[in-house]
């Protein structure tokens, strides 16, 4: 029925349902080390309240996470724990590196610390700051909700795209050996 | 209130050391022991062959009762012949007295003996020296790296090491633990037992510890912590920074109460340069560091009660938080790595509405302190998991080093704004409160009272009303000019410009200076070579003599209260690591 | 290197915490709960104190949370938030490429290259003024150093980026996006008592000393307000 009517209107609403439960569900696994962790308890305590954005179940394993957020500076003696950590995840996983240390080592250019945590895990959003304030960690983590719709979104159409090139090229085939 | 120490009995001026010591000098071999003068603290230069004896002497005399054990760095002089220098800072809770010991070393012989028989304080330290400088220590049971990690080549502190030259950590190399066995168990035991890993990224473990427990059942008979993973180089990059830019570096030291950093590293620097700050910004510094002090325990005890399960009291203590932190952002325009102070004074004048903003925190926090102290002081549930957990009396603290609240929950009443008053403390009328259980629940209470004696300090020093005048010292090899003047006159611009491209110029000469942090004595040990930048700023972090107390003091109890124990010690990685 | 000089620094008169004679605790008396403790009777007023806060917050007018997005929390005027360089009347950058700020900063994470500017009393300009935004710690060190007032700060903080290089931003990003709004800016030199005449010669520029003072003076209302 799918393919005599294209777009059905079931597919398309569970997408919007699927989209609207992926935006609205980050559960977060805060990796805080250091002062950007502080930052990260006032956004979830009462004055931010991530819980408004549905971010409040912080899951402290990585199995039950989709968001690593890494708060805190990274050095050399905690990389391999981080990698480990951003390995065990499940997919779909983003990372937020929040602060100057966790993006970039900041003014850190020292002998111990990771010059940004991008040398050794794929980071989505950067939150400048250092701290950020909790404004502008939930920021971010606006962002990467665009940032996840936006990816979903090409995603499927790259999938339909595909699919209609394989059925050409099926029909394609079909008439040749007819 | 009752469990405040009446200081009333403590004599109200320190004895004399100097005959005292100069006793325990005659009784060494001539030339093993060189005063040197003309220091902020008497100090000796201390062969190495006499170290020993010469420590347990300061100690056991009744004569001078050095049984603090405060700190112990390295410094490189790569130009002398005896390249390193060992300084140990001693001090005499009995007498308020303070001794410097310094061992020069050779490089091709940089042995010392381990102090660890005379101040348990020394176990971590001498690992760190270990570490940073490569200094051997004779004795030590466990030498090996301790902030950095064990692929690690070279050491850090010495001068030609690169600040920048990093070092990739792979799995095979990892730290192996040491376990101080109880007598009576040994390595073959170890296979009746289960060894349990908690952290580093464990949420107990606060993020950045790492636990090695062995259990018998749910009892640890013995375990090892392994620290570093937030070691940041703070004292290499004062090395590589200006006098002014190591100012916010110190706020990531101990980022619950960063003011207090700042305040501790500009009056070292102040001292040295021989500059008094204003009175408004010694005022100011006072309150501040007040209120930082109140935000620092609000996060300890609230995180504390969430390690034990208890979440609620965690929202009603970071309420107070919110509200400092937006008088600190009206001083300074940061929440929370504050870098407010500069050397000789502030950042900038007090915002005008800065008293009635003060009054109305202090009509705002006592509100939830108490809400706190409702649900939780009498709590018998709390009360079961914390009394008597953890426990450690005020004589093994002070072997161990301890200093700040947690020494002061084991009946020892040392603070240095009462022993050593800096700024406005002698001028106030406040108590240093003391309890005596020395257990989790007696360093919850602590601070839960110093939270009232801080708002009491603050409360008098606003009546007083705010001191007229400038909030920097004016004095232009220190502080940049004002930018009225730096536009219209030529001088005050050269200056700028002089005191931007070259920094401060300080004075050479060394000095140790402390001030009370949130968690005990924050010491910062600064040698200058007269040049722009620090030759060496160490700084003497409360939390690491007491979280190497941690094994000892989780021994034989279960893992659970270990949990317990570890948010009451209140440890900030930042300042534990540096 | 040589021996360090000695500094004549004075001992401060110290106060010792226990009297020579006396011994130091060597035992630990921990808390004894009384009767009502042991009876959990305590609790009831935990109870108490938890009903108080559900209730007021569910009846009360009065609730913490910042709706951020929405509505925002009110920062002051020293905060320390994404950069603005200054601009001059013909909307040129005010910079004059004197690189203090560069020298200044303690993440060097300021990039600048400096040309000749047409205009003779100008000399300098920066063709490239860069600032590594994940490199900046926000210290405010640049704003101090700037001779100019042609870096000052604002009170945004709405800052992420997807990749490192958008990170960077540029001399125009730094001057467009922000309107002199007074509302807008943040960490910048204070003039407490500007006279006429200096309030002149900078008229040129944008005025930041007539928005400081009413920012000075809408903040003082607001306390004595609140009070």
């Amino acid at each position: 029925m799918d393919k005599m009517t294209g777009e059905s209107w079931v597919t398309t609403t569970f997408e919007t349902l699927e989209d609207w439960a992926a935006r609205n569900s980050f559960w977060p696994f805060p990796f805080g080390t250091a002062c950007c962790a502080i930052e990260f308890m006032s956004t979830v305590s009462s004055h931010y309240d991530l819980s408004r954005f549905g971010s409040e179940v912080v899951r402290f394993s990585p199995r039950q996470s989709d968001v690593l957020l890494v708060a805190g500076t990274i050095n050399d003696k905690m990389g391999p724990v981080l990698k480990k950590i951003y390995d065990q995840m499940a997919e779909p996983k983003w990372v937020i590196s929040m602060g100057a240390c966790a993006c970039s080592g900041g003014f850190y250019r020292a002998y111990h610390v990771m010059q940004g945590i991008d040398e050794i895990i794929p980071v989505d959003v950067y939150v400048p700051g250092c701290p950020p304030t909790p404004e502008g960690l939930i920021y971010g983590l606006l962002q990467l909700k665009e940032k996840v719709i936006r990816d979903r979104k090409r995603f499927r159409e790259q999938g339909r795209n595909q699919g209609n090139n394989q059925e050409k090229n099926e029909s394609v085939n079909a008439g040749a050996t007819v | 209130m009752s469990t405040l120490a009446p200081l009333s009995e403590t004599p109200e001026t320190a004895t004399s050391t100097v005959q005292e010591l100069e006793a325990v000098r005659a009784r060494f071999p001539a030339g093993s022991i060189l005063p040197q003068d003309g220091l902020d603290q008497p100090t000796w230069i201390v062969s190495r062959d006499v170290l020993a004896a010469v420590a347990r002497e300061l100690k056991d005399n009744p004569q001078t009762q050095f049984d603090l054990m405060l700190d112990l760095c390295g410094v490189d002089f790569p130009d002398r012949e005896e390249r390193f220098e060992a300084v140990y800072h001693l001090y005499s809770l009995h007498r308020g007295a303070r001794l410097r010991l310094k061992v020069p070393l050779r490089e091709d012989d940089a042995v010392i003996p381990s102090l660890i028989p005379v101040w348990k304080a020394a176990n971590w330290f001498e690992r760190e020296i270990y570490d940073m400088f490569g200094v051997r220590v004779e004795g030590h049971p466990n030498l090996s790296r301790i902030l950095t990690h064990e692929a690690f080549q070279g050491h850090a502190l010495r001068k030609d090491y690169d600040p920048a030259r990093r070092w990739i950590l792979t799995e095979d190399k990892i730290y192996k633990p040491h376990f101080d066995l109880p007598p009576g168990e040994n390595e073959d035991d170890m296979f009746e037992r289960m060894t349990v890993n908690i952290g580093p990224t464990h949420p107990a473990m606060h993020g950045t510890f790492r636990l090695m427990a062995v259990l018998d059942g749910e009892t640890i008979v013995a375990s090892d912590v392994e620290i570093g993973y937030l070691h940041r180089c703070f004292e290499k990059m004062s090395e590589t920074h200006t006098w002014q830019h190591v100012i916010p570096y110190t706020d990531r030291l101990n980022y619950c109460s960063s003011f207090i950093n700042n305040v501790g590293y500009c009056k070292t620097v102040e001292k040295l340069l021989g500059v008094e700050p204003p009175p408004k910004a010694v005022w100011a510094r006072t309150i501040l560091s007040e209120f930082s002090r109140i935000m620092d325990h609000c996060v300890c005890n609230g995180t504390t009660l969430v390690d034990a399960g208890g979440l609620t009291n965690f929202w009603y203590l970071f309420q107070p938080r919110e509200e400092i932190y937006g008088l600190l952002e009206s001083v300074c325009g940061a929440r929370l790595t504050v870098s407010a102070c500069r050397i000789g004074g502030l950042i900038q004048d007090l915002p005008p509405d800065f008293e009635a903003r003060c009054r109305r925190l202090l009509e705002i926090i006592p509100p939830f302190v108490e809400d706190s102290e409702k649900l939780v002081n009498k709590n018998r549930i709390w009360i079961d998991r914390s009394v008597g957990i953890a426990a450690i009396s005020g004589e093994e603290a002070v072997n161990w080093g301890w200093t700040g609240p947690c020494l002061r929950a084991s009946g020892v009443g040392y603070d240095v704004r009462r022993a050593h008053p800096y700024d406005l403390y002698d001028t106030v009328d406040w108590e240093v409160p003391v309890l005596y259980g020395g257990d989790v629940y007696d360093r919850w209470r602590i601070r839960m009272l110093e939270i009232w004696q801080s708002l009491k300090i603050i409360r008098q020093l606003l009546d007083r009303g705010m001191p007229e005048g400038p909030h920097i010292v004016d004095d232009p090899h220190v502080a940049l000019p004002s930018k009225e003047a730096c536009y219209n006159e030529m001088e005050a611009m050269i200056y700028h410009f002089k005191l931007i491209m070259d920094g401060i110029r300080v004075p050479a000469g060394e000095i140790y200076n402390m001030v009370e942090g949130a968690n005990g004595e924050l010491g910062f040990y600064t040698i200058s070579d007269g040049t722009g930048k620090p030759y060496r700023n160490h700084c003497r972090p409360p939390c690491f003599p007491i979280f190497s107390t941690f094994s000892r003091l989780i021994q034989g109890g279960s893992l659970s209260d270990a949990i317990v124990s570890l948010g009451g010690l209140n440890i900030v990685a930042g300042e534990l690591e540096r | 290197m040589t021996q360090p000089i000695a500094q004549t620094a004075q001992t401060p008169p110290s106060r010792p915490v226990l009297r020579p004679d006396a011994p130091y605790p060597n035992t630990v008396k921990p808390y004894k709960p009384g009767f009502a403790e042991r009876l959990y009777l305590p609790l009831l007023g935990g109870l108490m104190v938890t009903a108080r806060h559900f209730l007021r917050n569910l009846f009360g007018k009065k609730m913490y949370t910042i709706e951020y997005p929405e509505e925002r929390r009110a920062y002051s005027h020293r905060f320390r938030g994404h950069h603005i360089l200054t601009t001059r009347p013909d909307g040129s950058v005010r910079c004059v490429a004197c690189f203090l700020c560069a020298q200044n900063c303690p993440a060097e994470c300021i990039h600048i290259e400096a040309a000749e500017h047409p205009d003779v009393n100008i000399e300098k300009y920066p063709v490239v003024y860069e600032i590594d935004m994940l490199r900046c710690v926000f210290c405010g060190y640049c704003v101090d150093a700037c001779p100019e007032e042609a870096i000052i700060m604002s009170n945004n903080y709405d800052m992420a980026y997807f990749t490192r290089e958008q990170s960077i931003v540029g001399k125009n990003d730094l001057m467009k996006p922000y309107t002199f709004d007074e509302n807008l800016l943040g960490y910048r030199p204070l003039f407490p008592e500007e006279d006429v005449q200096r309030a002149k010669m900078r008229r040129d520029a944008f005025n930041l000393v007539e928005a400081a003072r009413q920012a000075q003076e809408r903040e003082t209302a607001k306390a004595a307000a609140g009070r």
